[in-house]
């Protein structure tokens, strides 16, 4: 039957991989367009963090476990998209 | 089949199927609503995969402060960069990972031969990633760029090369998982070893979601 093959968590898994293809095209757009700038880099990092937190609760399915190990992908990720920026904007006079 | 529906509403990773046994599968809601203790697979990979990112974490932040001192090299370093490739092959991991969603989604299910086949097609797409990143550095070598060109190149080829090597070690984990699959190695209640890969493959696909826009977009 189809609904054995295509459950609804597959359409759900299908739905957040066409967003991060969409995500992705997005960043290209912007990075062929040659565009920078403050606003453009939180933009861009603040879409890759989206898309990693994607991945990492919905691809490796870690929404459904402990707060623990939710908190230590989310502690990486914000510390170092964090820092980035941090080095990003004190370039900017 | 009214459970499929019911009880993986809201419900995306496929680990979460593992407790779908039958009785469960009456129970539904409750089941799926369970939050897991330990992430899935088999645990140790986990303190591989913190290992990684922490690794990766410090490469960055490193690239970013680099590129703090030296604003203009790195822009002009940067526009040198195949910002399409790069994008490409962000696609390709992408899709890689989400072959490999299906992949577990199936072994949940008791579909060994379709759990083997997905992982063949993210292994494909693997491949796809390597050749292209390898035309990629063969453009650049071919121009004479090297480690020592100047500190963007440094951390450009490094990055790519670590990553490139991540990707190989993905690689032969998913080859293992699916001749295992293939020769019926794994069920629907035993099937730790395809989340261990999907969740290393997954951890490969982040950190090049991060590589590519720092690298390759941001200036």
């Amino acid at each position: 039957m189809e609904i054995t093959h295509k459950p609804h968590f597959i359409r759900q898994c299908t739905l957040v991989w066409l967003t991060l293809m969409s995500l992705t095209v997005t960043t290209y757009a912007i990075g062929e367009a040659n565009l920078g700038g403050w606003a453009i880099m939180l933009t861009v990092l603040g879409t890759a963090v989206i898309k990693v937190q994607m991945v990492s609760s919905y691809f490796m399915g870690l929404r459904r476990t402990r707060r623990l190990w939710r908190g230590i992908v989310m502690g990486w990720l914000l510390l170092v998209a964090g820092l980035i920026t941090i080095a990003y904007l004190s370039t900017i006079k | 089949m009214q459970h499929n529906n019911a009880s993986m509403r809201g419900v995306c990773a496929p680990h979460l199927l593992s407790k779908n046994t039958p009785a469960a599968l009456n129970n539904n809601t409750i089941t799926l609503r369970e939050v897991h203790d330990t992430p899935p697979g088999d645990f140790a990979i986990w303190f591989f995969i913190f290992a990684e990112l922490l690794a990766f974490g410090i490469f960055f932040v490193a690239y970013a402060f680099a590129r703090a001192r030296n604003v203009e090299l790195f822009n002009q370093s940067q526009q040198h960069l195949n910002i399409a490739a790069g994008a490409i092959n962000t696609l390709v991991l992408i899709t890689s990972s989400y072959f490999v969603v299906r992949a577990v989604a199936a072994i949940k299910q008791n579909f060994s031969r379709e759990c083997a086949r997905w992982i063949a097609a993210a292994i494909g797409m693997g491949g796809i990633f390597l050749a292209i990143k390898l035309f990629e550095l063969y453009a650049k070598f071919s121009a004479g760029i090297s480690l020592s060109t100047n500190t963007f190149y440094m951390f450009y080829l490094s990055l790519s090369i670590f990553h490139f090597m991540h990707v190989i070690l993905g690689m032969v984990i998913l080859t293992a998982i699916m001749l295992k699959a293939r020769s019926g190695g794994y069920s629907a209640k035993s099937h730790t070893g395809v989340e261990t890969g999907a969740s290393y493959w997954h951890m490969v696909d982040m950190l090049w979601i991060i590589l590519f826009p720092l690298v390759y977009v941001i200036h």
